[in-house]
């Protein structure tokens, strides 16, 4: 599903990824354990196609990221990757269905994929708040700014999953949330992945978090520069 | 497309940015289609001032100085040319019909233009359009005065009222000819050209007022000098108000003035354009010409000078042939001038304050622009969050440059369609008080393509001077990727 070979990322000359293999499964839940500092946040992004690495590859359901173009891999991404951030994930001047619909606008695919399960965008971005637990049909026409910060990163997650990507990137989605809705929300996440059988990749520096997941690794075991630091 | 959505909300998320570069950019459009139109109308206004006039024939000089005097009624030419050279002219087979023009006298600032009733029947503006009367009947009679529409507007003058002629431009106070008084016989319907500030006498009335270097005809025959005629002391008569002028011109019979005095006066007989209620009250007062008036009207003298010619000649091939012979005539110095091309040449004074006014409308855009571009440079860091978050939805870097470029864009066209709107609005709210107050007919048109061109260069150079911020969110969203950076 995911492979990574001998990846090495340097910024400005300065090395700060250095992983010589990483293999992920489909439908995988992996926990990734990473310190701020560790490279997680680069990491996402070569996983994500953002940046390219200076050395290595990395292969995404059996396609090499280097040997697509840069907007090739903007489309890639957008077909096959939800991403989940830390906090203010939305667009605070789209509706809370803007928001939601938001990938639709990158990813034809995504979109062929959301109609087909629910016939409309709209009721399947209510299906997908549903699903995480927002029952409240009237919320989606609302601005994100009037929503709790549990409700928003449900709604980003929704985004995320909204026309089944095959992976789920998320970082450090439940460090705003307080502890009762942090376990709500990752076994509501979990649930909805099992179901649309998408690999989550999941990283965070509270390892309190890892015993939900199946697999689990440490950033700073895996990256080479930061044990070298470490050392 | 999604993407010029997403440009548009993002703007209508940030009001009070999006409309203050709204409103800069669209006042600084005003401005400049604003300048050009006033631009446009005042080159066409000056170049109707006059026309079917095929040269201007005036004593030798500039050629814009003869067009100032005898057109716009600025400046004075000597008054040299020869009453005979003037018949002798007119009588040139090629010559059609010729008007004599003198100046050189005011009336409460406004010049006073001796000329003969061809004047009328000849001299045209704008698209050959005759002079017309609105109020009153244009008047054979030698003290007969037709005036202009402001002239009439500013000093309230109603057809018989009085007028006294003052010696000079009227800026410093001449000597008022007081003892040839004027009544108005017909009021000029508003041409916007100078003659809306003119006052229209007979050539022999200009003269009989000019007669013996100011003095004063002698008594007829029979007759006494009369003293209120006689104005040795002229230091006394410096400043008359108009009352007094009355009293001068009403020496004979009347010893109780009262309002409807103004129509006895003007009530000789003459005109026929008396107030009814005056008429019939004063009948037996037929009219009081001053003594000088009626000496003038026995002499009759015509000018033995006068400052133009209009003239308009039997075909338009013999203008440049006339012009020659104008030019070479060998009894005194004369010069001709083709009006058209004068007005032209006149024009050409003006290019430089037209160059000058273009160069600051144009700074004004560029203000108005610059003003988008450092509101937008100023959004920049607030809205890297936002980059990220399209960056990770799989937006690419050029849809964020698209973004910004679609709202730098949407702004300027907004803004030039408000300032086309407020452009209009002005225009129709100033049309009337410009005509009114300034005599200036602002024609209210369609954006020519002139307009159009530079309001394209507008929209334009935003989109180019929008590559500066766009250019730098694209480096923004390489680096960050989807990292969201605070």
């Amino acid at each position: 599903m995911i492979n990574i070979n001998n990846l090495r990322f340097a910024w400005q000359k300065e090395p700060i990824i250095s992983i010589d293999a990483l293999s992920i499964e489909q439908g995988q839940h992996l926990f990734i354990e990473g310190p701020s500092g560790s490279g997680k946040s680069t990491l996402l992004n070569l996983l994500g196609g953002v940046i390219t690495p200076q050395s290595g590859d990395v292969e995404i359901l059996g396609q090499s990221l280097n040997q697509m173009s840069s907007s090739q891999k903007d489309s890639f991404r957008a077909n096959h990757i939800g991403f989940i951030f830390q906090q203010f994930n939305l667009i605070p001047y789209l509706s809370v269905l803007e928001n939601i619909t938001l990938p639709c606008t990158f990813s034809p695919d995504r979109k062929q994929k959301a109609l087909s399960h629910s016939g409309s965008l709209q009721k399947e971005a209510i299906r997908l708040l549903s699903a995480l637990g927002i029952n409240d049909t009237k919320l989606i026409q609302r601005s994100v700014n009037e929503l709790s910060v549990g409700q928003q990163q449900r709604v980003a997650a929704a985004r995320a999953m909204l026309g089944s990507p095959d992976i789920i990137i998320a970082d450090e989605p439940t460090s705003a949330l307080d502890n009762d809705h942090r376990q709500a929300f990752i076994k509501i996440l979990f649930e909805e992945c099992e179901k649309e059988n998408i690999t989550l990749i999941f990283v965070s520096h509270d390892a309190t978090l890892k015993h939900h997941f199946s697999h689990h690794m440490n950033l700073q075991e895996l990256n080479q520069v930061s044990n070298k630091e470490a050392l | 497309m999604a993407i010029l959505s997403l440009a548009f909300k993002s703007l209508l998320n940030r009001k009070l940015t999006f409309f203050i570069t709204l409103f800069s950019i669209a006042i600084s459009v005003t401005l400049l289609l604003g300048v050009q139109t006033l631009k446009t109308e005042t080159n066409s206004s000056f170049m109707k001032s006059i026309s079917g006039t095929d040269l201007i024939i005036g004593s030798r000089g500039a050629s814009s100085q003869l067009l100032l005097s005898s057109v716009f009624h600025i400046g004075n030419t000597p008054n040299t040319i020869k009453y005979s050279t003037y018949k002798k002219i007119s009588q040139s087979p090629a010559v059609e019909w010729a008007v004599p023009i003198s100046m050189g006298d005011s009336h409460k600032g406004y010049t006073v233009m001796a000329t003969d009733l061809t004047f009328y029947d000849y001299f045209s503006f704008a698209n050959k359009q005759h002079l017309s009367v609105e109020r009153g009947a244009i008047d054979d009679d030698m003290f007969a005065v037709v005036i202009g529409s402001e002239v009439a507007e500013k000093l309230n003058y109603k057809i018989g009222d009085q007028v006294i002629v003052t010696h000079g431009g009227g800026e410093i106070e001449g000597h008022h000819h007081d003892n040839i008084p004027f009544y108005i016989s017909a009021i000029l319907a508003p041409s916007f050209t100078a003659i809306d500030q003119t006052l229209i006498i007979s050539l022999e009335a200009m003269e009989a007022m000019h007669t013996d270097n100011h003095g004063h005809f002698g008594a007829l025959p029979g007759e006494q000098i009369l003293p209120s005629d006689n104005h040795q002391d002229h230091d006394a008569h410096q400043h008359h108000d108009e009352i007094a002028h009355e009293e001068h011109a009403d020496h004979d019979a009347h010893q109780h003035h009262d309002e409807v005095d103004h129509e006895k006066h003007a009530d000789h007989d003459a005109h026929q354009h008396h107030d009814e209620v005056a008429h019939e009250e004063h009948a037996e007062h037929s009219h009081q010409d001053t003594q000088d008036q009626r000496i003038a009207r026995l002499l009759k003298i015509k000018p033995e000078k006068i400052n133009a010619i209009f003239i308009g000649l039997t075909s338009p091939q013999a203008i440049l042939g006339m012009q020659s012979y104008v030019n070479n005539y060998q009894a005194e110095p004369l010069s001709a001038i083709i009006p058209a091309v004068a007005l032209q040449e006149l024009w050409q004074f003006f290019s430089l304050a037209e160059v000058a006014l273009n160069i600051v409308t144009a700074f004004v855009v560029l203000v108005g622009l610059l003003g988008m571009l450092s509101i937008i440079l100023m959004s920049l860091n607030e809205r890297r969050r936002e980059m990220a978050i399209l960056r990770s939805v799989g937006a690419r870097p050029s849809h964020i440059f698209g973004l910004i470029i679609g709202e730098a864009g949407f702004v300027c066209f907004a803004g030039i369609l408000l300032g086309v709107a407020l452009l209009y609005l002005l225009l129709f709210t100033l049309q009337a008080p410009l005509a009114s107050y300034y005599g200036f007919y602002l024609e209210i048109n369609m954006l020519t393509s002139n307009d159009l061109f530079i309001l394209a260069i507008i929209q334009l150079s935003a989109l180019i001077i929008a590559f500066i911020p766009g250019w730098l969110i694209y480096k923004y969203s390489l680096s960050d990727g989807m990292s969201i950076k605070f």
